[in-house]
């Protein structure tokens, strides 16, 4: 039972940051049908502020707390401008082009991933813990960083959620998603949803890099890793779907927990891709996926 | 006719003034050397250093006078690409060096995987290739062009266990974890016949892929089977100190040991409070009285180049261009085949103090730099050097 229980805080642990960027991935495509291999960049320039300007805000007199909360402000902001340049002068110009996208984003990939390494070295970095001290969670211990970092990152997927489905903006961007051309036939103006559709996505995105930056190292291709992990969870919950990415990033998380316990995070990794090709022979669409 | 007179006035001059600046260029030659390490990643660091020691020897050789070979006086260059410590890119490395600069001389590599790559061409195309790999199966008679210039598990795994267990008599049970490549396959082969030989059981062992940032499932795993000690064999730094600290939050308690471990900051920057009482079998303490000014004045450059301090791995890169010299001028010769012959037999100042290469009882010739095992732990947040160890076939040299 106890293990049980570890291995789901685990998961949910894990599958908290999963969501909040799979959340972003699957938003850009269900607005503008394209996918966004770059969306990992955004994510990597987040965690890398916070990671450099943590240890600056310290030496200016800053506690530990305010000078986490002013570097991911500035990680986060500096992200989503970066995401606005690449939508303005790029993607803006390959809606509804896969193959143009595909292209495009790579080639953002390798341009940002070099010029992070230029900029930021290679080395790895880490910042000092945030908060201090383990808790126990129905008999599970983990730290109190991974516990708070982890409610913020499902506070902050919950709020997306609702905003999706309650609000102007949100109904206008589930409009948008299922037919483009209905949607601006009802007066909804596209440009302007795509736009801040990618403004939000990007968001998502950098916001998990900042959440994820106190307990892990960072590095220039961290995003990499966690953008194949995205895109994975997409894909099994449907691409343009947002409750099939969350469905999808607890399941990668689920199986990450289980298989790197019971057997080690390589099997776990291989785990993942096996699957993703079972659910893709099941269900061409992902579990939840519109067709 | 005055445009045509001009321009052979221009032409000439240039001639001049070319033939004038090479005339001094062939008097003092520069022998590349050619390096393949991680400048990326997790292992960034130990690159960095590695760059750093090459051209701190390079630039103590020149300032001595150079390389004297033939009647001609030779310098060295460092050329540094960054191998991400992987198979493929170490693949591109070698291209680079080997075939695209014409490398003959390989001054340091690091990775198993990566150096495979590069020794596949390095010993078919004759050049002399000197490593930091970890990986016992990349020496031996079949490739005698390939010398490794720091300790490896067959030279610290023992002695480094031995002590823990000495210190640590309740120690019954260990969990190994490893990255999944060949420094770490190999590592784990030589650690598991260590502790067994120590009288510890291995419990288990498991494997990570590189680049991996997330590790409470597999901290959990290990906390589990409630072992005595953990060893983490070649895990760098960064994701050991990430291993211990998920470790610590679980509520385990034990032995804690990195076979690779290279210093206290990396690990410390990561793991905090849960880097206390780590051994470590491939770190320097330069504090204390067996240290020399100049150890510690290369040591402060090096922090002051890449943030840390010097370790083993680094070092090796700087003993590397001192060996090279040293067989150069003894066999007279710049041939790369010739001075690998000479090796075996060359005594030369390393870091450490007078050394040579030797280990033909462990890898059939001698490829494997000897080099003391000097066995550290962190204690307050910092690194203290417990024990010392001189490789028996050194002894017996002197």
């Amino acid at each position: 039972m106890q293990t049980a229980l570890q291995l789901i805080v685990t998961a949910l642990q894990i599958g908290s940051i999963y969501i909040l960027f799979s959340l972003g991935l699957t938003l850009i495509f269900g607005v503008m049908k394209i996918v966004n291999f770059a969306h990992g960049q955004f994510f990597t320039l987040s965690a890398m502020l916070v990671a450099v300007l943590v240890p600056w805000f310290s030496s200016q007199g800053f506690d530990g707390t305010w000078a986490y909360l002013a570097s991911a402000l500035v990680g986060v902001l500096a992200s989503v401008v970066l995401g606005m340049l690449t939508y303005q002068f790029g993607f803006r110009f390959f809606q509804r082009d896969l193959t143009g996208s595909f292209i495009l984003s790579t080639g953002l990939v390798l341009l940002l991933e070099g010029a992070f390494l230029h900029y930021f070295g290679g080395a790895v970095r880490t910042i000092p813990s945030v908060i201090s001290g383990t808790v126990s969670l129905f008999g599970v211990n983990l730290t109190s960083q991974r516990l708070v970092l982890g409610i913020a990152a499902i506070a902050a997927a919950a709020l997306m959620y609702w905003v999706l489905s309650v609000t102007r903006f949100g109904k206008a961007m589930r409009a948008v998603s299922i037919d483009h051309e209905a949607a601006m036939l009802q007066g909804i103006p596209y440009r302007h949803i795509a736009f801040y559709g990618f403004a939000v996505a990007t968001f998502l995105g950098a916001l998990a890099g900042a959440l994820l930056a106190p307990i892990s190292v960072i590095s220039t291709v961290l995003g990499a890793d966690y953008l194949i992990k995205g895109f994975i969870a997409v894909i099994i919950g449907g691409l343009g779907s947002v409750p099939g990415a969350i469905f999808g990033s607890l399941f990668i998380a689920t199986i990450e927990s289980v298989g790197g316990f019971y057997y080690d995070p390589s099997v776990a990794n291989l785990a993942i891709f096996v699957l993703v090709m079972v659910v893709l022979l099941v269900k061409p669409n992902g579990l939840m996926g519109v067709k | 006719m005055l445009k045509q007179r001009h321009m052979f006035k221009l032409l000439a001059g240039a001639g001049l003034v070319t033939l004038a600046t090479a005339m001094p260029v062939a008097a003092q030659e520069i022998i590349k050397l050619g390096l393949s390490i991680p400048l990326s990643g997790a292992g960034a660091n130990w690159g960095k250093g590695s760059v750093f020691l090459c051209k701190q020897a390079a630039k103590e050789i020149a300032a001595e006078g150079g390389v004297k070979v033939g009647g001609k006086v030779y310098n060295y260059s460092c050329v540094a690409y960054d191998n991400k410590y992987n198979a493929a890119e170490g693949t591109k490395v070698a291209q680079a060096l080997l075939n695209r600069d014409g490398i003959k001389f390989i001054g340091g590599s690091l990775g198993t995987a990566p150096v495979k790559a590069l020794q596949s061409l390095s010993e078919r195309q004759g050049v002399l290739h000197f490593t930091t790999a970890w990986g016992s199966s990349i020496k031996g008679p079949d490739f005698p062009l390939t010398f490794t210039i720091m300790n490896t598990p067959n030279e610290i795994s023992y002695p480094l266990i031995q002590y823990i267990k000495e210190a640590n008599p309740a120690v019954k049970t260990v969990a190994l974890l490893n990255p999944n490549d060949a420094s770490g396959q190999e590592t784990e082969v030589i650690a598991r016949k260590a502790w067994a030989s120590a009288g510890v059981t291995v419990v288990s062992s498991d494997w990570f892929d590189r680049g991996t940032t997330e590790f409470q499932p597999i901290a959990s795993k290990i906390a589990a089977t409630k072992a005595d000690a953990v060893d983490l064999g070649g895990t760098p730094p960064s994701d050991s100190g990430l291993v211990f600290k998920e470790l610590q939050a679980i509520g385990w308690k034990g032995v804690k040991l990195v076979e690779v471990g290279t210093g206290a900051e990396g690990l410390i920057a990561s793991g905090g409070a849960a880097g206390e009482d780590v051994y470590m079998g491939a770190a320097i303490v330069f504090d204390g009285p067996q240290v020399t000014e100049k150890q510690r004045k290369i040591n402060d450059a090096g922090r002051a180049a890449i943030g840390e301090s010097l370790n083993q791995i680094h070092i090796g890169f700087y003993d590397a261009v001192y060996a090279l010299k040293a067989a150069m001028e003894q066999s007279q010769s710049v041939d790369p085949k010739v001075v690998a012959k000479a090796l075996p037999s060359v005594k030369f100042n390393s870091f450490y103090g007078p050394s040579g290469f030797g280990g033909k009882g462990t890898y059939g010739s001698e490829q494997q730099i000897l080099v003391p095992v000097i066995v550290t732990q962190i204690k307050g947040g910092k690194l203290t050097e417990v024990r010392r160890i001189e490789p028996a076939e050194m002894k017996s040299r002197k």
